[in-house]
């Protein structure tokens, strides 16, 4: 039981970060009808921004800063990886994206993967090939145990995780449903040549969409950093595929399916670890082994990647999504 | 008929000297500059004077047959320039064009001695070339001449100044090559450097060449007579059997105008020598030629180091290879695939799997070193089918989607696929991967990895069985099936054609030559492993595909070299390069890296391929969409217009103009 708990923890705070990044994704696709391959290694570039900020601040591995330094230091390396993402955002939408607004479908794909080429080998001349570490000292603040639920425990990295996923995809609910520019979005979204009739700037609501997926996307690379104490820069590329395929299942081109299918993606994927080894089960069902070599853990990237292709095949609108029909 | 050798007038002298001008220096060039005379005489002395030559009898008689193929060409090519030419274009734009097209690669690569690395400078010089020109012509208000209106009829009398002009441009072309080539050879007879035999051969070919020159006159008169619309028969053909068919003139007239005038400018006379179709033919003989007795001609051309350079060709090979079989799946269906890799990971673990000890291992018996390679042959048919087998399993959760939703689909399952091969240890040894796997085997051929020489023809061998399959997969029904489903699915369902049957034709095409292409790699490279197969593999395939021009086989040929060179190839010559201080870019270069050094720690030119192919990327996207040669469908989609501007340097398709390409949009 307690296994399972700790499962279905660790399963939820990846899933906030999932879902962080996956609402980057579906609001881009919403809008332009792009799936931005980059947009995985924005969040590389912003976990990298938040450590070197706090290198910048002169925190080292030994130091550790209590009450308001702790406070501001925190705040302002997750700002500062917000902002050079959200930035990084608008700079590829206006270079890379903008020019082939009307060119056929492939043009944007590619030209994103390009960029995505470029973002990660700027990670890794900006930092090199190893991992990038947290400072350790601030690492291991975060890393102490909060409360205890049964034989879980819960860090104040945990806490940390959700609230502030849970904060900033409330406010996006709110920015989208109950503000001007919000509203904008949904109408560019819905179409763009009746937004456009209608006195929206379309140009400027789709760079504020790149701004604002970018910006929770470095969010994400800020929380990502600290819980698991450092990053590399392939990670965008790993962490990008699983987010898509939590927007694709959540339902693309919905914000709440984006938060929902993180969430479940998470979780499953730390379910999956679950599953046993068939090399050294105890369990046999007519002599079949239980389990599939080398157990579930080194299979997770494929069962994702199943559940992404199974989702597209007979539901492809996703849990949330709407049906929509073909049309000649 | 009387064929007179003499000029008519004064105006065919100008014509005789743009031509023989303009082709005569880069034959010069060929000759003196780049050690063509040197293969000739080295091939002389090597038969005059036996035992004097570094080289063994079979490298000397494929280097005869190169330059013979090559100075006969040229001639030839001579006679039909001067033939097609029709005079609406001045003897300085045809030497200018000369200069940048062919006198342009060629420098280049003489100078930095190196085939890949010259192309490619040369290719950034025609691009900052072509968009200067562009903006030339557009400052100074060219209009170019107006295009071939009405297709003209060549009656009896104007074949006969035809013929005799081809005779006439041929004849005095090799004279003129004929006399300098004495010349100079008197030269370097008298300053010692060449041998008494070889100036005597070199009288015999001042005789020779001229002779050579009329004959070859006349046959390039053939090969131009039969683009022409003469009045009765059917393209210059005068055979009896002609009669039945329809005349080339009424089946032009048939088909739309803009496709009329399109044929039209191919025929004769057409004075673009670079573009147009007949000229077109000696080139490719020339590059085929070239290919074909490369190995041979490599050592002389360009020094030593012949074995690591053929070795570099045969990987590009097999990426041509993927290129076409890519090709057919995203360029001919409109099936956008980015997880090929998986069809090539699944070609080179049959080979790894059932050439190599592991299936001993697993089937329980013990392999023969010695037979087992044979298997290779059947193999390569074997794995094909087993790819294509998978390529049409894959390929079919897709049938419904659409765009987007069919790449992630198949980027999924070329995600998914590496790590079944990876996982399941137990039948491909995960991931310290199958090692020892067997080269082909072939009678008296050393197929170690000593000699690259038999793969860079095995790859050749492929290459063009993988050419000529999808040549005629695409002009078949099969093909057109495609294009339909490409352009408008629902529309081609309607016409009647089974748009599952042709959609997983489709993927098991591409996956059948990629399972070729792998196995090549397998038995080529001596081991499988997963490592090898990743999503950026699938990104380089399809951006080989892109760049070169989706849907057209040149295109994505050109495409695959491209990317090769760019992501295997370039960067790491720059690296060579900046340690070679006798190297002419040394200077260049060296301050560019060490400035780059202080500010990056670790930096080589090598570690920003990834970078440096991402901004290629991003660039051809929004410049080039269409890619550097795009298919003659789309060219004749996009030039509805008989405008002649747009065919000399067609840099000027911004995406978005109408009729660029029709979407397949998710609703």
């Amino acid at each position: 039981m307690g296994l399972l708990l700790q499962l279905l923890f660790v399963g939820l705070s990846n899933g906030a970060i999932y879902a962080l990044i996956a609402l980057g994704y579906t609001m881009v696709y919403g809008i332009i009808e792009l799936i931005n391959f980059a947009h995985g290694d924005i969040f590389m570039i912003g976990s990298l921004v938040a450590i070197s900020t706090l290198t910048l601040l002169g925190i080292t591995d030994a130091s550790a800063p209590t009450g308001w330094t702790l406070v501001s230091v925190i705040l302002l390396s997750f700002l500062s990886a917000m902002l050079a993402c959200a930035m990084l955002g608008v700079v590829i939408e206006r270079v890379a994206y903008r020019p082939l607004r009307n060119a056929p479908r492939l043009a944007p794909l590619i030209s994103a993967i390009g960029v995505s080429l470029i973002l990660q080998d700027l990670g890794k001349l900006w930092k090199g090939v190893s991992p990038v570490p947290f400072p350790m000292g601030l690492h291991q603040i975060f890393l102490t145990t909060a409360f205890t639920v049964e034989t879980v425990q819960i860090s104040i990295a945990n806490i940390l995780v959700i609230v502030v996923a849970v904060v900033l995809m409330i406010s996006l609910q709110w920015l989208v449903t109950r503000t001007r520019t919000g509203r904008a979005m949904r109408a560019v979204a819905q179409d763009r040549e009746a937004a456009a009739l209608m006195g929206v700037n379309v140009n400027t609501i789709i760079s504020t969409t790149f701004f604002i997926g970018a910006s929770l996307a470095g969010a994400a690379g800020f929380i990502y950093a600290l819980q698991f104490g450092g990053t590399i820069f392939t990670i965008g590329y790993q962490l990008g595929l699983i987010a898509f395929t939590a927007a694709v299942f959540g339902g693309i081109g919905n914000l709440v399916g984006a938060m929902l299918g993180g969430l479940s993606i998470g979780l499953i994927e730390s379910l999956a670890t679950y599953i046993p080894d068939s090399d050294r089960t105890t369990h046999f069902l007519f002599n079949i082994p239980l389990g599939i070599p080398h157990g579930g853990e080194a299979w997770t990237r494929a069962i994702i990647f199943g559940i992404l292709i199974l989702t597209l095949v007979f539901r492809p609108s996703g849990l949330l999504g709407q049906q929509t029909p073909e049309k000649v | 008929m009387a064929t007179s050798i003499r000029p008519r007038t004064l105006l065919s002298s100008t014509v005789f000297a743009k031509w023989i001008v303009a082709l005569l220096v880069p034959v010069l060039v060929f000759t003196f500059g780049w050690n063509g005379d040197l293969i000739v005489n080295r091939v002389l002395s090597g038969f005059l004077l036996p035992g004097s030559s570094a080289y063994d009898t079979l490298t000397l008689i494929q280097a005869a047959f190169f330059v013979t193929v090559f100075y006969l060409t040229t001639v030839a090519l001579a006679g039909y320039l001067v033939a097609s030419d029709s005079g609406r274009r001045g003897m300085v734009e045809v030497w200018v064009n000369i200069l940048i097209f062919v006198l342009v690669p060629l420098g280049l690569v003489i100078y930095t001695n190196n085939l890949i690395f010259g192309l490619a400078l040369c290719a950034i010089i025609w691009a900052v070339y072509l968009y200067g020109r562009r903006l030339l012509l557009r400052i100074f208000h060219y209009t170019p001449p107006p295009p071939l209106e009405e297709l003209k009829v060549i009656d009896a009398e104007q074949q006969v100044i035809l013929r005799s002009r081809a005779i006439a441009g041929s004849f005095w072309f090799a004279v003129v090559l004929a006399v300098i080539w004495l010349i100079a050879d008197l030269f370097f007879y008298t300053t010692g450097t060449l041998s008494f035999q070889l100036l005597i051969w070199g009288i015999i070919r001042t005789i020779l060449l001229p002779v050579a020159g009329y004959f070859l006159g006349q046959l390039a008169a053939l090969i131009a007579l039969r683009r022409v619309i003469t009045p009765a028969g059917n393209g210059g053909n005068e055979r009896k059997e002609a009669r039945g068919r329809v005349s080339r003139r009424r089946q032009l007239e048939v088909l739309s105008t803009a496709r009329a005038s399109e044929e039209a400018k191919d025929l004769v006379p057409n004075d673009l020598p670079l573009r147009s179709t007949g000229a077109q033919r000696f080139y490719l003989l020339l590059l085929i030629a070239f290919v074909l007795f490369y190995p041979a001609l490599d050592p002389l051309l360009f020094g030593s180091g012949t074995a690591g350079r053929l070795a570099g060709y045969g990987d590009a090979g097999f990426y041509v290879i993927l290129a076409l079989g890519l090709n057919i799946v995203v360029g001919f269906a409109g099936l956008l695939d980015l997880g090929y890799v998986a069809f090539f990971a699944i070609g080179s673990y049959a080979w790894g799997i059932l050439g190599s000890p592991q299936i001993g291992v697993l089937a329980g018996f013990h392999v023969n070193p010695q037979i087992w390679p044979w298997f290779f042959w059947p193999m390569i048919l074997g794995a094909a089918l087993i790819a294509a087998f998978w390529g049409v399993v894959l390929g079919t959760p897709t049938l419904r989607l659409r765009g987007d939703y069919l790449a992630i689909v198949t980027l999924g399952f070329g995600e998914i696929v590496p790590i079944v091969f990876l996982e399941l240890d137990k039948y491909t040894n995960g991931t310290n991967g199958l090692v020892s796997v067997y080269s082909p085997a072939f009678p008296g051929v050393d197929w170690s990895a000593n000699t690259p020489i038999p793969y860079y023809y095995l790859i050749l061998a492929l290459i063009v069985l993988t050419l000529f399959a999808n040549l005629r997969l695409r002009d078949s029904r099969l093909g057109r099936a495609w294009v339909a489903i490409r352009e408008d699915e629902i529309a081609a369902a309607s016409s009647g054609i089974n748009l599952v049957n042709t959609k997983l034709f489709a993927f098991g095409a591409g996956a059948f030559f990629s399972g070729i292409a792998g196995m090549y790699h397998a038995a080529k490279l001596g081991t499988v492993s997963p490592d090898n197969f990743s999503f950026g593999d699938s990104v380089i395939y399809l951006a080989m595909v892109v760049i070169g021009g989706i849907g057209s086989i040149p295109g994505v040929i050109v495409g695959a070299l491209v990317v090769y060179s760019i992501n295997l190839f370039v960067l790491n010559q720059l690296d060579t390069i900046v340690a070679d201080p006798s190297n002419g870019l040394y200077y260049v270069l060296n301050p560019i890296y060490t400035s780059i050094s202080h500010f990056v720690p670790g930096f080589t030119f090598g570690s920003i391929r990834n970078p440096v192919f991402g901004i290629v990327l991003v660039v051809i996207m929004v410049f080039r969409p269409e890619g550097l040669i795009p298919s003659a469908r789309r060219k004749r989609e996009l030039h509805r217009a008989a405008d002649e501007a747009a065919e000399v340097g067609s840099l000027d398709v911004a995406p978005g103009a109408p009729g660029f390409e029709s979407e397949v949009r998710i609703d």
